[in-house]
């Protein structure tokens, strides 16, 4: 157990959330190389950057065990960034990654969930002694497979090298930008390193005394020129760590004439003596093997590029979400407080030509800005299909099946409390089609004339204010047979069973307590899964509904509102109670004629309309409310349907239609079940008064 | 704060501490308001405004004495008859009454009075505690009491407003 360092918590939720889109990058480089089969360098370089980013800022944080993680497999890939022909088997290197990956995430949810008080601090040893483990094993090939080309590189490498090791050598130091008292900084530098130099010098020579020499440190750097007998690492090493150094360049005795640019260090090639001085055990940490000096020279090269390189592309900026809900909210009012101002009770009856003029301006102009804010919250779900593609690849390893993974519209948008809640039901899908869905042999798939790769394809698309995303495979497809056997056994049958479509039967999969697995796996089949994705997608306003033919394969298909703060309403009235009715749910309105109306044998009314029987709610006594409009006649009835299950609702009459921002109940009313009751939250009316929305869900119930 | 000085007051008031008449303190400051001719206060660092009695819209499945949602400058607040959740019988609406709103944990409720009656310091020599009888269920959400000296003024009531936003329902 170990507790957050005090005083850092206020940085918490930026390393949280960099170093969580640093790992989803790292997952999407390996999953695209490992479908490619083959690193780039650049993947090779992106990857160092990374963990040489996580390992910078976990040890800031000082979550020491996260960075000697990441430095560990740092190091690994400092092996493969030099000899990339290395990498024939790259299989342990994905694993060893994706198993770094995983440890971090689990780590750093771990600290996540406990913030501020004492977070369980997980045991990497075994991981790291496997990174090490495999460092060795390549560096010990790039030995061992490649004298030809260490042979060819030594003497280049060497030269420089070896010989400043005698005589001088000059290190160009330059500071961070702005940390000010440049002079007394190298000053302290100076008097680390002097104890292991036989030979300093440096210029400007009066940092000690004289403040303006920071100026000139600033603008050419602070100049070291020293010769020591055997630790020219070690001292690169002094001069790398110290406090607010943030690069350096070594000279070499031939351009000791100040170079304008800062040469990257990087490009030094490690010497094969090195190399070798490394395969024998590694002291941790404590000593510093020499290569491990070049390592870090190259990281910082590699920093300083990816810092040159971030300052281009400032464009996106990460902003709490608890702001954006808060604009969200205010923008609300800003236009229910508009409607009430341009339609106020007061301005009834004048002619008010340059007012109406503004107040259309106005309008125009906060709807924009609604449209803006509106967009602001939308996330493209690449994100969590990537995380899909992370399991399917996982899965496909651990079950031995060959399945291809297809992403199709991952460019879509949708709210970010959308895209949050849908990544648990979409990995609970992915998981079913992959252990359910695709066959378990081969055979079965090519007797049925499918080809023996399966293939499970995510899809999502926009359609008229909804996303429609799709989850399919062309596996076995679900049995109708079995799931009908299965329900029996489980008793959640409602009706007789020859009254069930096979749409029906299929769909019994998304009850409660239902696993068709016999076998409880790691993936699934603990009967908890479909009626949670259920659950999950109705918790935000979604449907999902399933589509699957024996033998060729089954679809998922969930269709979620693009947000869920403003929906299109229509207003009824029931006694003085204004409702607003989704109009995504309404079917139609019409006036009831007498011989429409039926009734059961339990005195349940019902409506014929067009050949088909709806059953009736009235609003006025579902809601107790006092109303003069009681037969059906004088009111109106309007046709809803959800869910593939549809009803007729009775109000007095409708008001009119209406953009409403959806307001959920106060807390204090949370422990009342008004939300089952057929009201999912209610909103701000235009004249001030509040009006109730009606949730056709939990109505037809 | 506030509330915990008060809070002290009144167990060493309790445990029978008379230290505590000598040393006549301002602990704080209460809203008073009438509710019939009883007259409740809540300390004030609890009450958000005063607003008139406006329309309430009825919300379905609640209890009778949650009138139903209000609409304070585009946030829906909650409103409880405290008449009705005392056992009281309602009264007609009058141009005295109004809503008070609390705020107590982020948590919102207006609360309607029959009047309010003013704003007035908690003197800790003034203090006292509830008797414990449990019997006696408006009890439960007074916190103390404040006594008056003077013939023209009555005993107020402290309500205590955690347990009165924070009730369960069994």
């Amino acid at each position: 157990m170990a507790k957050i360092e005090p005083g850092m918590e206020a940085m918490l939720d930026m390393y949280f959330y960099e170093t969580n889109s640093l790992l989803e990058q790292l997952d999407e480089i390996l999953l695209r190389t490992e479908q490619a089969n083959a690193f780039e360098s650049e993947d090779i370089k992106e990857i160092f950057r990374i963990m040489h980013t996580i390992k910078g800022s976990s040890a800031m944080m000082g979550f020491d065990n996260l960075s000697v993680l990441a430095h560990k497999a740092e190091d690994m890939f400092f092996v493969i960034r030099e000899n990339p022909e290395l990498i024939t088997d790259v299989s342990f290197v994905y694993d060893l990654v994706f198993q770094v990956s995983d440890s971090y995430k689990a780590q750093i949810e771990a600290i996540q969930n406990n913030v501020g008080g004492e977070y369980e601090l997980f045991d990497f040893d075994g991981l790291i002694e496997k990174l090490k483990n495999a460092k060795e094993k390549l560096s010990g090939e790039a030995n061992g497979e490649a004298p030809a080309a260490a042979e060819n590189a030594a003497p280049a490498a060497s030269a420089p090298e070896a010989a400043p090791d005698k005589q001088k050598t000059s290190v160009r130091v330059f500071f961070e930008e702005g940390c000010q008292m440049e002079n007394l900084r190298a000053f302290l530098l100076i008097n680390t390193i002097r104890e292991e130099c036989s030979f300093l010098e440096y210029f400007p020579a009066d940092v000690e005394t004289n403040p303006e020499t920071s100026k000139e440190i600033i603008e050419h750097g602070f100049l070291i020129t020293f010769s020591t007998e055997d630790n020219q690492d070690y001292i690169l090493k002094q001069i790398e760590t110290a406090l607010n150094v943030q690069s350096y360049e070594v000279l070499t005795a031939a351009a000791e004439a100040p170079a304008a640019s800062s040469a990257p260090t990087a490009e030094i090639p490690p010497e094969p003596a090195k190399e070798a001085v490394q395969s024998a055990p590694e002291k941790p940490a404590a000593a510093p093997a020499p290569t491990e000096s070049a390592v870090e020279k190259a990281q910082a090269a590699v920093a300083n590029a990816a810092a040159q390189g971030g300052s281009q592309k400032q464009s996106l900026i990460s902003v709490n979400l608890a702001k954006l809900d808060a604009l969200n909210d205010i923008v609300g009012e800003i236009i229910t407080t508009e409607s009430m101002v341009i339609s106020n009770p007061d301005l009834e009856g004048l002619e008010l030509e340059s007012f109406s003029k503004a107040a259309r301006d106005l309008k125009k102009l906060t709807g924009e800005l609604q449209d803006t804010v509106m967009s602001i919250r939308m996330v493209p779900l690449s994100g969590v299909f990537q995380k899909m593609n992370r399991i399917v690849r996982d899965m496909r390893k651990k079950l031995g099946k060959d399945v291809e993974f297809v992403m199709e519209g991952e460019d879509t948008e949708v709210d970010k409390s959308i895209v949050d809640s849908l990544q648990d039901p979409l990995m609970h899908l992915v998981r079913n089609c992959m252990d359910h869905g695709i066959e378990e042999n081969v055979e079965d798939r090519t007797k049925n004339g499918k080809p023996a790769k399966g293939t499970l394809k995510l899809t999502a698309q926009n359609s008229s204010g909804e996303v429609v995303i799709t989850v399919s495979d062309d596996g076995a497809g679900i049995d109708p047979e079995k799931i009908l056997a299965k329900a029996r056994r489980q008793g959640i049958l409602t009706k007789p069973e020859s009254e069930y479509t096979v749409k029906e039967i299929q769909n019994l999969i998304l009850l409660p307590g239902f696993s068709t697995n016999e076998q409880v796996t790691e993936f699934s089949g603990r009967g908890v899964g479909m009626d949670v994705v259920k659950a999950n997608v109705e918790k935000c306003n979604g449907t999902i509904v399933v589509d699957s033919t024996k033998g060729v394969g089954t679809t998922f298909i969930i269709k979620i509102p693009l947000t869920l703060a403003i929906i299109d309403g229509m207003e009824i009235s029931v006694g003085d109670i204004v409702f607003t009715v989704p109009i995504s749910t309404i079917r139609e309105s019409f006036k009831v004629e007498t011989e429409q109306i039926l009734r059961d044998t339990d005195g349940n009314e019902m409506i014929m309309l067009r050949g088909i029987c709806y059953p009736l709610l009235r609003m006025h006594e579902k809601f107790g409310i006092e109303t003069e409009v009681t037969e059906l006649q004088d009111g109106i009835l309007l046709l809803v349907e959800t869910d593939n299950k549809s009803m007729c609702i009775f109000a007095d009459k409708l008001i009119g239609e209406q953009q409403v921002v959806v307001k959920p109940f106060p807390k204090y009313l949370a422990r009342y079940n008004i939300k089952g009751e057929g009201l999912s939250g209610c909103t701000i009316m235009g004249d001030g008064s509040i009006s109730l929305i009606i949730d056709t869900n939990t109505l037809i119930g | 704060m506030t509330s915990d000085v008060i809070k002290e007051a009144v167990a060493k008031q309790q445990s029978g501490d008379r230290k505590l008449v000598a040393d006549n303190s301002v602990l704080g400051k209460v809203m008073t308001f009438n509710i019939g001719e009883q007259v409740y206060g809540i300390e004030i660092q609890y009450v958000v405004e005063i607003i008139g009695m406006q329309r309430i819209t009825k919300v379905p499945h609640v209890p009778d004495y949650i009138k139903g949602i209000i609409n304070v400058r585009s946030k829906v607040v909650p409103v409880i008859d405290i008449r009705t959740r005392f056992g009281k019988p309602e009264i007609p609406v009058t141009s005295h009454t109004c809503i008070i709103t609390l705020s107590f944990n982020e948590t919102s409720v207006g609360i309607i009075v029959d009047n309010v009656a003013n704003v007035e310091d908690i003197h800790s020599s003034d203090i006292s505690a509830t008797p414990e009888n449990k019997n006696v269920n408006t009890n439960a959400f007074i916190q103390y009491m404040i006594r008056s000296d003077k013939n023209s003024e009555q005993t107020k009531l402290i309500l205590d407003v955690a347990k009165l936003l924070d009730e369960q329902e069994d």
